[in-house]
This record gives C-alpha cells, structure tokens and sequence, in this order.
C-alpha cells in the first residue's frame, strides 16, 4: 500500500508538469495579454511597455517558463496582475467557499443518487423505476444555470424565502476563521445565527448543483444494483431469510458501490476545480468564478495557479479514492 | 403428518416479453420425513426453477399455482414474511455455483452471524461464534477461517461453506440445486461425502437437484425424472434403476458412458429439447421418443400409477402392472 501511494504521488509529477506546460502555452498562444486585458487597446506604447516589463512579459518565453517553473517549485505561484497581491494567498480566500458549496452539492447528489437509484432497481419495471429515469434523463439534460435561474425565481424572487446570491447576508461572517468553511467556523464561535444565515445562503446553489450531478448518479446506482441484484450471492442470501431490506443494502448496493464510489470521487474532484456554472449564477466567491474572472483580464499567474491547484485536487483525491477502494474491497491489494 | 413436503398440480410461469415460458407443468410429488429425494434432467427442464420455488425464491416475473405443502402448510399461498421465517432455518438451499454464491466483499463470519441474526436477532455474538464453528468443524473446515473472505477458499472449500451457512441452523430440509456442477471429480465425490453424512447423521430431507444420475443413485431415496417441466417418472431409486418405465428414463440410464464396455461409443438422446414456449402438440417427449404412437402426437399423457410408481406415458395406458415390456438394448 505505502509502495502504491508513493508509486501514485510519483508518477503524478509528470503529469501535474505536462498539465503546466500546456496551460503556460495555450495561455500565450491565446490573443490577448494582461496588459492589454487591462489598459485597453489604445494605451500609449510606453506605458504597455513598462508594464510588461514590470509583469516579466517583455523576456524571452523560454525564460518566462523557466522562472515560472523555478517559482512554482519553490511553492511561489506568483502575483496577480489585476491585483497583485499573491496567487496562493487569493486561491486560500477562494478555495473555501468551493469546498463548502462541492461539500453541500455532492451530498445532496450522493443521498439523491443511492436512494433514488436503489428503490428504482430494487422496483425495477414498476413507477418508482420510470420515475427514476425520467428524472435522470430531464436533470440531465437540464442546463445548469437555467435551473439554477429558475429556483432563484421561485425561491428568490416569488416566495422570497431563500437568499439568491453570495456566501453570507451582510455582517453575518463569522468572528472567527478557522477553516474557510461559514458552516463549521459560525459552529466552533458558537454564532447559531451565522450558521443559519450561511446554511440559508447554500440552498439554492448546492440544491442545483446537487441535482443536476445527481442524475448520472441515479442512473449508475440503478444499473449497477440492477446487476448485483441479480447476481448469485442475493438469490443466496434471499434463500438464508435475511430481510430484503438487508439484501438491499448490505448485499446489493455494497457491492454495487465500488465502482461508483470511483465516479463519484473523481465528480468530488472535478467539482473541487470550481463549479463554474453554478458559482457564476449565483455570484458564490468560489475558485469557479474567480477563474472566469481573472481569465477576462488575461491573469496569467492566477489562471495557472488555480489550475495546478486544481490538478492537485485530482490527484490527491483519486489516491484517496484508491485507498477508500482497497477499504471497501478486500481483493484489492495494491 | 406423513410427508415433509408435498407438491400437488405445481406450475410455475415464467413470464416475459415475447411469450410465457411454462418451466414446470403440472409437477405432483411428495417427500416423507428423513428421505432424499433426486430430481434428475436435462438443463432447461425446470428441475432448477422447482428448487427456487420449494424457497419461493423465484424471479419476479414467475408465475407459480398448485400448491406446495411444507409440512402440511401450503407456501404458496403463505404470506412473504412467514416464508422469510422458513428460509434458512427450516428449508435451506445450496446452489451451483459456489464461486458466486458468497456475497465477495464480506467476512465468512459476518455472513454466518446475519443468517442467524435473522433468524434469533437477539443472540450474542460469543454464541453465534460457537455454533458458526461447530458446524465448519464438522464440514471439515477450520473455525479459524470464519475471519476469512470468498476469495480466500478455493471452489470445493467455498461449497462446503455454502452448506454449512445453509445448515447451521440445523433445517429440516435442505435443497441442494446441482452443488457439485461447477466442481472437478475429486471434490465432487467429497461433496457428495458430506452430504451423505448429513443424510445419515442429521436425519435431514434432502432434494438433489441434479443432471448426473449416476452420482447421486448412492444417496437419494426417490427419484424424479423431468423433462421439459414435466416429471416423466417418480419413483424409489431402486426399481428406476433397475426397471426405469418412462422412454426418456430408459435413453438416460443408457446414456451414462460406462468404460468398462467395448463399445466406447458415446450414445446420447438424439435431438433437443423442446422449446418452453411453443412446446410440442401431445406428449412433449414424443419427438425424441423412439415409441412415439398415434396418441403420443394429440394427447398430452396423464399420469398412470404402474408397480408403485408414477409414469407420464401413453404406453402404460391400462397397464396395472406395467407388465408391458420395451426393449431397452434396441434404442441405444
């Protein structure tokens, strides 16, 4: 196993440099840079060119890629050009409020997806069954930002019973930060208000984020249980008198978990980049939005920084997946 | 009380898309206390599906009517939860294939303690212990394994804790759906061993479902014949044997390939099964069957009670002591 993980963390260090290669280059090859971004096309020539001097642009790209390269390995992904303040200090305030909104999304998509899924396969052929893939076909199909328009009209403006954007109603911060996350800081300052007012305020996005991501769930769990279902050690099981509730759960979606359990890690992962969609529709502070927003203004540290942050997400999370497998499946031994 | 299961007019449906399939049809039998019944036929001739339905395990598109009694209470009709009640521990049932049978990502031990727990939820788990370990002792396998996972045995190992998971509450009847099958000759005879020992030593009722007649001739006490989902011939195993009445019992006897003959020539029952869909006009045998008469083609034969046993065939029509003679060595 220590083998395993340290073969993974190794043979991830290719790939997270590739990756940085590729952005480096796609963000160069792109019209456009930074400092026209920000000083507009009809900016004197002297000014563009002190800037890129300023920002480093004005050396050879090979040279730019070996400082980049070269900071990077120190742990230093640069300034921003929009706001110069460090890349690495900007994502930290970010990150946070993604991790809070994936949190939220993907449980609500989990207990969507393994319940919904379940019942369907275990009634499969009956209205709960038809139900379930209608559900899963419609959501699917559904873009993101319309639903998320649509329950910010219901909710929002209609009932006016939820907040429609943003992390937290003005002044409802908590006192303290331990973690990044509203919930679990307004938890440990024992601010019960702030807590209400941040869990308010996640609602509406984790809901649509959660079913729309819950729709490939609900189709996998069906048809994985669908099969285990159907496989010998249920009929086995069903042949011993162990409640069908039991051959359900414990038998059947068990064993149909372990792949899942793949997909939905590296959804938990995919989400961790930034729910760009979602965190746009509803102004969340999150790593999604800030990428959109710095890619506007050509923000080449922050973009590749976020990036390799990313990455990094993936991996660590799909060696983490590896391990919680082997966990769950006693024939896996790495 | 005579009998500890009893089937009477059993069918059992199965019900899809394009067609019904009728895998049993109209099966009557019954089985005394301490008696092992083998149920012996071809694959696809619906011995499987009455060993599901002994359980009432089927598939959800099965169709069953008849009436199956279980000392002396009809499981057809019984409602889900106190049949639940039954499985595992009054009827048990091992199955084919034992690399599969075993649910893979769970302890051995944990699969015993659930059986049980289902049945006594409240027992401790010191006692669960013991009594999981007395009865892989006495199957011959360590206790110490009970820690182990499936995928730890090998084949032969996995089926004998499959009976042991099927017998360690001690059932009255156990139905054992071809548990030797998927297993190599020399583990299958240690099989058949042990559950020969739990015939004689647990005086259990045993239905062996099988397609092998020659193994199971040692340990059962009757014997069924089934052919596309009728029962053909029912019987002690003994004057089967020796004087089998049924054409399709007589080509099976004369199919089991016996080395010490001359003629190495394989003989076999020309032909196919019917389809369970569209089964033949009249008796469903009669294209297989080498004394095929007029009768055999428009009527479906009812069952004749000839020298103590049961036949489904027009030959013994009329005939009491199935003094009607066919010539075995001709239809090889």
């Amino acid at each position: 196993m220590k083998t395993y993980i340290l073969t993974r963390v190794i043979l991830s260090i290719p790939m997270i440099f590739i990756l940085l290669t590729i952005v480096f280059v796609v963000l160069r090859i792109l019209p456009g840079n930074p400092v026209t971004a920000m000083l507009g096309p009809k900016a004197p020539p002297e000014v563009v060119k002190s800037m890129e001097a300023q920002l480093g642009l004005d050396k050879p790209i090979i040279i730019q890629f070996g400082d980049y390269i070269a900071n990077i390995l120190r742990g230093n992904f640069g300034d921003s050009t929009v706001t110069t303040l460090p890349v690495i200090q900007e994502l930290e305030e970010r990150f946070p409020a993604t991790l809070e909104l994936t949190i939220f999304a993907m449980i609500i998509a989990v207990t969507i997806g393994i319940f919904f899924g379940s019942t369907a396969a275990y009634r499969y052929g009956r209205p709960v069954d038809a139900i379930a893939r209608i559900y899963s076909i419609f959501v699917y199909s559904m873009p993101v930002f319309w639903l998320g328009i649509m329950l910010q009209l219901i909710f929002g403006v209609w009932l006016k019973a939820l907040p429609v954007s943003g992390r937290a109603s003005p002044f409802m911060t908590p006192d303290n930060m331990y973690t990044g996350l509203y919930t679990i800081d307004a938890i440990l300052n024992g601010q019960w208000n702030v807590l209400y007012d941040s869990l308010l305020h996640l609602v509406l996005p984790s809901v649509t984020l959660g079913v729309v991501i819950s729709s490939v769930f609900v189709r996998m769990v069906r048809s994985n249980v669908l099969l285990s279902l159907s496989s010998q050690y249920v009929i086995s099981a069903r042949s011993r008198g162990i409640k069908e509730s039991k051959v359900l759960y414990a038998h059947a979606l068990k064993n149909a978990m372990i792949p899942i359990l793949t997909i939905m890690g590296l959804q938990f992962a995919l989400l961790l980049g930034g729910a760009v969609l979602t965190e746009t529709t509803f102004s969340w502070p999150g790593i999604g939005s800030y990428l959109v927003e710095r890619i506007r203004y050509r923000d080449f540290p922050a973009i590749q920084g976020a990036v390799v942050f990313f990455a990094l997400f993936v991996v660590v999370v799909s060696i983490l997946i590896d391990i919680i497998n082997a966990w769950m499946d006693p024939r896996v031994r790495y | 009380m005579s009998n500890i299961l009893e089937a009477k007019d059993l069918n059992v449906e199965y019900l899809t898309r394009d067609g019904n399939i009728k895998a049993v049809d109209g099966v009557s039998f019954s089985l005394g206390f301490h008696e092992t019944l083998g149920l012996v036929g071809e694959s696809g001739c619906g011995k499987s599906t009455i060993g599901l339905s002994l359980l009432k395990i089927l598939p959800i598109n099965a169709k069953v009517s008849g009436n199956i009694f279980y000392k002396d209470k009809d499981m057809v009709k019984m409602p889900d939860n106190e049949i639940r009640s039954l499985r595992g521990k009054e009827i048990s049932m091992i199955f084919q294939d034992p690399m599969t049978s075993l649910d893979p990502i769970m302890r051995i031990k944990n699969q015993f303690f659930e059986t049980i727990r289902a049945h006594f939820p409240k027992m401790e788990e010191s006692e669960m212990v013991k009594i999981s370990s007395n009865v892989l002792k006495s199957i011959g396998i360590d206790p110490s394994r009970l820690e182990n996972y499936p995928f730890e045995f090998s084949g032969g190992m996995r089926q004998r804790v499959m009976i042991a998971l099927a017998i360690v509450l001690n059932p009255s009847l156990l139905v054992a759906d071809e548990p030797t099958t998927s297993l190599d000759v020399v583990v299958q005879l240690q099989i058949m061993e042990v559950l020969k020992e739990l015939k004689d030593q647990k005086d259990m009722s045993m239905v062996l479902i099988t397609h092998d007649l020659g193994l199971v001739a040692e340990i059962v006490d009757k014997v069924g014949i089934m052919y596309a989902g009728n029962l053909v011939e029912f019987g002690d195993v003994d004057s089967i044997y020796d004087d089998p009445l049924h054409p399709y019992t007589q080509l099976l006897l004369v199919s089991i390939p016996n080395v010490k003959l001359e003629d190495m020539k394989l003989k076999y029952i020309k032909g196919n099964l019917p389809s369970l869909k569209s089964p033949p006009q009249g008796c469903k045998f009669h294209p297989r069957c080498p004394f095929a008469m007029d009768i055999c083609l428009k009527a479906d034969p009812p069952t004749f009670a000839v020298k103590g046993r049961k036949v489904k065939c027009w030959l013994y029509k009329g005939e009491k002591d199935g003094s009607r003679k066919t010539d075995t060595a001709s239809i090889g």
